[in-house]
């Protein structure tokens, strides 16, 4: 269970680095509707953070290095 | 053959060999009716008139010398304005900003589908930028609007909007969509035809705008389940341009089997559901139980939706970086689409990670849940389309769950959505078969097998017909 004053700390956070480089092209109104975005992406990420993984569980895609093929 | 219009791949081919038509014949009949209904539909962005002739004449030429290239070969289809095309042909993203951008080369999949002979006759519209700016209405392109053809006044589901209206409306045999996460099924849905998402990998995505690198998925709409086969097997491939493509061949079985097959449906799963969403679901499960076994299943406890959301968030982000720090968002139709792009710039790194950690744990607990049925069959929309000058996420309330959108796109699954009936208000509704990866001639052969024991495919908007 996320900690709704957990989650509106880090909204707040956030929220102000996004309007501190963008609050000049965003209306007030506008800058509302980021804030409830940004909101929602924070509840999205505690949930993925309430899971736990262990130190060896990778992340779902494979780095391949590359070489150019010689003709 | 009657006529060309709403006429299967698998019998337009036909009716060339036999010399009941040519290219050329149809070429010209289905510009006539993208020119006559594509912008009663706002479905069409560019008629490609010049190109369509010449490949037409092409093909024509190379079918009479004996050289017939397969059942594409041919026949006339759209794309959706996301992949890119050469010869001074606007690829606009449904976007403003781009709508006079250019490329000097085709998209992989315009690329196959002309090696098998295809005549490419249009650009088709599209919700702007695939719907990676967050819209909540159908006014968000810059060509207005679509409509589904079973009535002006609804939408026609997005973001492959022109490609599920222009099939829907008989004004392309077949078109090529796009889905991140339910851009094929809804347009398909709403449109009253068949949508093929492949498993993700099986067709390349170069020259495709990237909305999200690891979820974008290239497929057809078209009329029949077994059309979506025909069309897959032409564009799937492994491609250098694109390393997340398969090297495993795609080959669309001539005769699937048409009965015993092991169906799952969800336990609950029409929570949400519209009545007439629901009601035609009972009846299409009562149809499948004639040649299948179907069982209940549940996918366990599992922040699903959260995962994909965030692989979306984040590369959507990264994708549009400069796009969003030029501040052209602020061009775009749809006014939520002005300050959509900036919530999730503050997706952090290990949220990221975090999300494609467990992707692998997602994958995993999908294949358990389907590794002994050939589909999972749901609804392919909970709601038939929406009026289209309302914002559609506020008229339904409770259908922001999505679980099997979230796990068959997280996961790369194949699905294919057919219609199966219609509401009250004759608004099409659709059916939805997914597999595990890699397995679309499972979902085909039961989708194909439904369609044999069912007409829905065969009704067409009365309006659009000849």
């Amino acid at each position: 269970m996320s900690d709704p004053e957990k989650i509106d700390t880090e909204t707040e956070y956030l929220f102000s680095l996004v309007k501190s480089q963008y609050g000049d092209r965003l209306s007030e109104a506008e800058l509302e509707e980021v804030k409830k975005g940004v909101e929602r992406i924070v509840e999205t990420s505690e949930e993925l953070r309430n899971v736990k993984l262990g130190n060896w569980d990778e992340p779902f895609s494979v780095f391949i290095p590359f070489r150019e093929e010689e003709e | 053959m009657n006529t060309p219009v709403f006429t299967s791949i698998r019998k337009l081919s036909e009716a060339i060999i036999n010399g009941e038509t040519t290219p050329i014949e149809l070429t010209e009949l289905f510009l006539d009716r993208l020119q006559k209904h594509g912008q009663t539909l706002n479905s069409v962005v560019t008629l490609t008139r010049e190109r369509a002739l010449k490949e037409a004449k092409k093909a024509e030429k190379e079918i009479k010398e004996g050289s017939y290239r397969g059942p594409l070969h041919g026949i006339p289809y759209g794309v959706k304005d996301l992949c890119a095309t050469s010869g001074g042909i606007p690829t606009t993203w449904g976007a403003a900003p781009f709508k006079n951008r250019t490329f000097d080369y085709d998209s992989t999949v315009v690329k196959k589908l002309g090696e098998a002979g295809g005549v490419l006759v249009a650009k088709l519209a599209m919700i702007e930028l695939a719907g990676g700016m967050g819209y909540r209405q159908p006014n968000a392109s810059f060509t207005g609007p679509c409509s589904t053809p079973w009535d002006l006044g609804h939408w026609s589901g997005g973001s492959s909007s022109g490609s599920g209206a222009s099939v829907g409306a008989g004004l392309v045999p077949y078109a090529i969509g796009s889905e991140t996460w339910g851009s094929i099924l809804s347009p398909a849905g709403n449109c009253g035809v068949a949508g093929l998402r492949p498993t993700y990998g099986r067709v390349s995505r170069h020259g495709a705008m990237a909305l999200s690198w690891t979820l974008d998925k290239l497929g057809p709409l078209c009329l029949t389940a077994d059309d979506s086969g025909l069309i897959l097997e032409a564009i799937a491939g492994y491609d250098a341009k694109d390393p997340s493509t398969s090297k495993k061949d795609f080959k669309h079985e001539d005769n699937p089997p048409k009965s015993g097959f092991k169906l799952a449906i969800l336990k609950n799963g029409l929570e949400g559901a519209e009545d007439a969403v629901a009601e035609t679901f009972k009846k299409s499960i009562e149809t499948l139980e004639k040649y299948a076994t179907v069982e209940e299943v549940e996918f366990p406890e599992y922040p699903y939706e959260h995962i994909t959301r965030t692989i979306l968030n984040a590369e959507a982000a990264s994708a549009f970086d400069e796009f969003t720090e030029q501040g052209l968002a602020s061009q775009l139709t749809a006014p939520e689409d002005h300050y959509g792009p900036y919530a999730r710039t503050i997706v952090l790194a290990k949220d990221y990670l975090k999300a494609l950690r467990l992707r692998e744990k997602m994958c995993k607990i999908t294949e358990k849940v389907l590794r002994s049925y050939d589909a999972l069959v749901v609804p392919g929309r909970s709601r038939t389309a929406p009026p289209i000058d309302q914002e559609f996420r506020k008229i339904s309330p409770g259908t922001s769950r999505d679980i099997v959108g979230a796990v068959g796109n997280g996961a790369g699954l194949p699905s294919i959505a057919i219609p199966n009936g219609f509401n009250e208000k004759g608004l099409p509704t659709s059916i939805q078969f997914m597999g595990r990866a890699y397995c679309e001639n499972s979902i085909l052969a039961v989708a194909q097998a439904y369609q044999g024991k069912t007409d829905w495919h065969k009704v067409h908007p009365e309006r659009f017909t000849v």
